[in-house]
């Protein structure tokens, strides 16, 4: 038995050893016969034969001395190398012959397999590459579901509930967004930082360079207060000190105990707003502490995540965490009506690009097909000029296989230099493409030109060679060794066959390209909707910024109401300020799921529901530096304050959902399941909507607190995070120092952070429509200008074989026209035929977008329409030059030739 | 070429080498001689098949080849049988005389 695993291998190393000992092989095998004829003549001569004789009868026994080696060759098995060395040989130096051609279609392919690559290595590194967690596919996302709010947060109780009570994870934790002030370390500074549960980084898989991370007794009261860095603040701020575990540093104004430090590239797993929230920019990580009554089910703003145990499946942990949910139900009646959502973490952080990137993926092997489609044009055209060098072969007795070889050899060198050259082209098209991307991208740092880059070049080079040489290559074997000798070279019209195939490639060429610029348009016109749609608030001249209070130095209400009337006094008093306001959150940037559930008066809910709307703080000032307009009732004033009678203002959408058809002005609510008449609050005034993102689908019903009100009430609703908004009549974007400084004068401690125009926030609002309408748009583009090429070598290919034919038309009185005429109506046919499949495939190809546009029919008829026309337009001035040509077809010449 | 010369039949040839070198290492043009005696003049090979025949086996590791001196001194290239190429011997002698024994009684049984 052992010879049979032992036998291939052996043959492929005798093979080996054959191929690159060649000459050595030759010289043994020269010898080898030498030696059999010497001795044969020998024995002649020792029968009594003369030298002469002897030799000339060895001789004529042996046979033809090169057939016997050719014979060896063969059984040696090195044939196939050998032909494919000669193949080799031969394809280069018909490229040398003939190097324009050489040189566009190398040029037209390496530019569609390097942007296939680039657009593979984006997909590699989102999509194929696994996350950078341990046993990443065990990783849930954990949320809560309803009727209303289908992905939503955690409350930390129930969560807790869960973590204890389940069976199908290994280990649970939450985290929730909180960022903080580091002071007494060089400037204060305001730092990306997630509170987190114990067992956190050991869910992820992730362990700390030095120290620990949290136990659970850091998860209650009083035993909060440590912290764990990054490796970037570590190095940054604490200059990498080895003895930093254990330090206090001050965070928020607070003492923090440092327990340890991440490893560099430690990245975050992301919230729901955002797929990679910071990515790999968090830089503290604190304890969560569950705080306040473990009966109070109602508030929801933790997120969950889980590491499945062995052998359980996600939908096993769904059902699991499901009937926990339906328990907790009878136990809280807060829990009442949610159900639970488990997320494979892979589709929670890359699911959202998935579509995007398929599509992108669907438009550059389009171009390929395109430049194949060039390619093999180009090549049968050669094969028509070589037809009677290839009939000389069939001729000599070249089986057709060695010719198909032949030429597919040549045609897998060209698509192997365009491979070469088109993955030099992605390595600089990868840079650029990471740098078009939207700043929310996931996992945007993943993106590298890698080896399974390097593979996938690799083989859609071969496929390609294949792809676009096999036809011709066939085509060109097909050639009768007659007809080609007889026609003594020249190509001919009659090979039907071969015009139809040329005919298919134009078809094809433009349908694809009209497919791809469809897509474009629609891509354009959603961009163009998003861009002048209404945002709802004023995007020129408005600066905002972040402020991150320091909860011990505002401790009462007094001290908050006062810095809310005191700095923007402080910056409207500066030149050209128009108005400041302050505010938990500015529009477009992403909203925490802060939804407060409440009673309105004189309503009831439906069973096992509540009437809840998202709350916002606002100062007096904020809609009037926001630019959002009021459109019933009155903004804050700076009376509405302290215990002043509580006063609210709602949206738009809020007032139509709960009291529609009515003046929602005058209407009460109140946080509490049975108000007293103190806790009742009026609604003041109705503003304009806003929605979360410009391509949401509507606004969410949302109410703003007084911001000088609100700490009176509800003292753990003090603010730490504020957005600052400041209006001026010019671009304020000067004012940055002014207004830093009069910050500093109320608070020295106190950081300005991301600093940003509201026009930069409404264009990073639509980088990702923008992205793929640049990016389906180019190749759009490209997949045009190769098809009105390869229309135009079609059409020229067959105006020169007609020439004889147009001018023997001439000669019999046809006007320029005719010819001309006649040209175009054979190119317009197969333009047409290309653009009718082209729009008949978008139409089906396009529901694909759906989720990609903002507002446009998948079978939008302007679109449609424009393109298609448009792409007639360019295909048939593609063909005018040759038809032309036509045209100048000398009768003379013409009838010389016959 | 006293004898009558017959065709060898498809195969054989590989046999009749096998069998050649399994008594000793030879060079190509002794083993032709050799089987050329033993089968008084009646089977021939030719060299045209002869050394295709021979590098196929060694391809397949059924023999191996050495340089090595001939008799008068010259340099030629000896061929001996390998462990596998003796056991393919063994097997294929054992099919042939199964052959050769069917065919015969086919051929007497009339």
């Amino acid at each position: 038995m052992w010879n049979d695993l032992d036998s291939p291998l052996r043959a492929l190393g005798f093979r080996l050893r054959a191929l690159f000992r060649r000459s050595a092989e030759e010289t043994e095998l020269n010898e080898e016969l030498r030696f059999h004829f010497e001795k044969q003549a020998e024995k002649y001569r020792l029968s009594g034969m003369g030298e002469e004789e002897a030799r000339r009868r060895a001789r004529l026994l042996f046979g033809g001395h090169e057939q016997v080696k050719e014979d060896c060759r063969e059984a040696r098995g090195t044939s196939f190398v050998e032909d494919a060395r000669q193949d080799m040989r031969y394809a280069v130096r018909q490229l040398r012959a003939n190097p324009t051609f050489a040189v566009v279609i190398v040029l037209t392919l390496a530019l569609s397999i390097g942007a296939n690559s680039a657009i593979f290595s984006v997909i590699n590194g989102v999509l194929i590459k696994p996350l950078p967690y341990r046993q990443p596919d065990k990783l849930v996302r954990i949320f809560l579901s309803s009727a209303e709010y289908p992905k939503f947060p955690l409350n930390p109780f129930d969560f807790r509930d869960f973590r204890a009570r389940n069976k199908s994870f290994d280990g649970m934790a939450a985290y929730m967004r909180g960022d903080m002030q580091l002071s007494g370390a060089g400037e204060p500074v305001r730092l990306h930082g997630f509170a987190i549960t114990s067992g956190y980084f050991r869910v992820l898989g992730l362990r700390p360079q030095l120290g620990r991370e949290f136990d659970e007794r850091a998860e209650t009261q009083g035993n909060n207060f440590q912290v764990i860095l990054s490796d970037r603040v570590w190095r940054s701020r604490f200059a990498a000190a080895p003895d930093i575990l254990g330090r206090k540093i001050t965070l928020n104004a607070q003492p923090f105990t440092v327990v340890g430090v991440m490893p560099a590239g430690t990245t975050h797993p992301g919230n729901r707003h955002e797929p990679l929230a910071y990515g790999e920019d968090v830089d503290v990580w604190w304890p969560f502490a569950f705080l306040g009554d473990p009966a109070d089910r109602g508030s929801h703003y933790l997120e969950g995540i889980g590491r499945l145990k062995d052998g359980v499946t996600v939908a096993q942990a769904h059902a699991e965490l499901n009937a926990m949910m339906t328990q907790l139900g009878r136990e809280h009646g807060g829990d009442i009506g949610w159900q639970v959502l488990a997320v494979p973490l892979d589709s929670e952080i890359v699911g959202g690009s998935r579509p995007l990137l398929l599509v992108l993926l669907g438009a550059v092997g389009m171009v390929l097909l395109i430049a194949c489609a060039n390619a093999a044009n180009l090549m049968l055209t050669r094969a028509a000029v070589r037809q009677r060098e290839i009939a000389v072969r069939v001729a000599l007795g070249a089986p057709r296989s060695r010719v198909v070889r032949q030429l597919l050899t040549e045609s897998l060198l060209i698509a192997f230099m365009g491979g070469a050259l088109g993955l030099a082209m992605a390595l600089v098209g990868v840079k650029a493409l990471v740098l078009l991307l939207p700043a929310n991208f996931p996992r945007a740092h993943d993106i590298h030109v890698s080896a399974p880059v390097f593979l996938f070049t690799l083989s859609i080079s071969v496929g390609t060679g294949i792809l676009f040489g096999l036809a011709p290559a066939l085509q060109a074997s097909r050639t009768d060794p007659k007809e080609g000798l007889h026609k003594g070279g020249r190509a001919t019209t009659g090979n039907e066959r071969q015009s139809r195939l040329r005919n298919a490639l134009v078809v094809s060429e433009v349908s694809l390209a009209c497919v791809l610029l469809i897509g474009a348009g629609l891509m354009l016109r959603s961009l163009l909707n998003l861009m002048h749609l209404d945002p709802g608030f004023q995007t020129e001249h408005v600066l905002t910024a972040m402020l991150s209070l320091a909860p011990e130095r505002y401790s009462t209400p007094e001290s908050l109401v006062r810095f809310y009337q005191e700095l923007p006094r402080g910056i409207r008093s500066l030149p050209g300020v128009e108005s400041v306001g302050l505010g938990s959150d500015i529009p477009w940037t992403g909203y925490d799921d802060n939804i407060g559930g409440f009673t309105i008066e004189g309503k009831q809910p439906p069973p096992h529901q509540e009437f809840h709307a998202r709350y916002h703080i606002a100062t007096s000032d904020y809609f009037r530096a926001m630019g959002i307009p009021l459109q019933r009732g009155r903004f804050f004033t700076d009376a509405d304050k302290g215990e002043a009678p509580w006063v609210l203002i709602i949206n738009h959408a809020m007032a139509e959902r709960y009291w529609p058809g009515e003046d929602a002005v005058g209407k009460r609510i109140a946080f509490s399941d049975t108000p007293k008449e103190t806790d009742w609050i009026r609604i003041v005034g109705v503003v304009g909507d806003v929605k979360d993102q410009p391509n949401s689908h509507g606004a969410e019903p949302a109410f703003w607190w007084a911001a000088s009100e609100i700490s009176f009430h509800f003292s753990r609703l003090l603010v730490p995070e504020l957005l600052l908004a400041v209006r001026a009549d010019a671009n304020p974007e000067f004012m940055v120092n002014a207004i830093r400084n009069q910050v500093g004068r109320l608070d020295p401690l106190l950081a300005v952070a991301d600093v940003r125009m509201m026009d930069q926030i409404v264009t990073a609002s639509v980088a990702t429509p923008r992205f793929q309408f640049v990016l389906v748009g180019l190749f759009g583009g490209l997949a045009i200008v190769l098809a009105a090429i390869g229309t135009y070598g079609v059409i020229a290919y067959s105006v020169s074989q007609r020439t004889s034919e147009f001018g023997l038309r001439m000669a019999l009185g046809a006007r320029r026209f005719d010819v001309l005429w006649l040209v175009l109506v054979q190119a317009g046919k197969l333009i047409l035929t290309g653009t009718v499949i082209g729009v008949a495939l978008a139409l089906v190809l396009a529901r694909g977008l759906k989720s990609l546009i903002y507002e446009v029919s998948p079978a939008d008829p302007l679109t449609f329409t424009a393109i298609g026309f448009a792409v007639i337009a360019i295909a048939i001035v593609a063909c005018y030059i040759p038809a032309r040509k036509a045209t100048e077809a000398d009768p003379m010449v013409a009838l010389r030739a016959e | 070429m006293t004898a009558e010369r017959i065709d060898l039949p498809q195969g054989t040839l590989d046999l009749l080498i096998l069998r050649t070198l399994s008594l000793e290492p030879q060079h190509g043009w002794a083993i032709s001689e050799r089987v050329q005696q033993v089968s008084s003049d009646v089977l021939r090979i030719q060299q045209g098949s002869l050394y295709p025949a021979l590098h196929r086996l060694e391809r397949r590791g059924w023999i191996k080849a050495k340089w090595g001196t001939s008799e008068n001194n010259r340099r030629a290239k000896y061929y001996e049988l390998t462990r596998v190429g003796r056991k393919q011997l063994e097997a294929e002698t054992e099919s042939w005389r199964k052959l050769a024994a069917a065919v015969a009684q086919v051929l007497e049984s009339v």
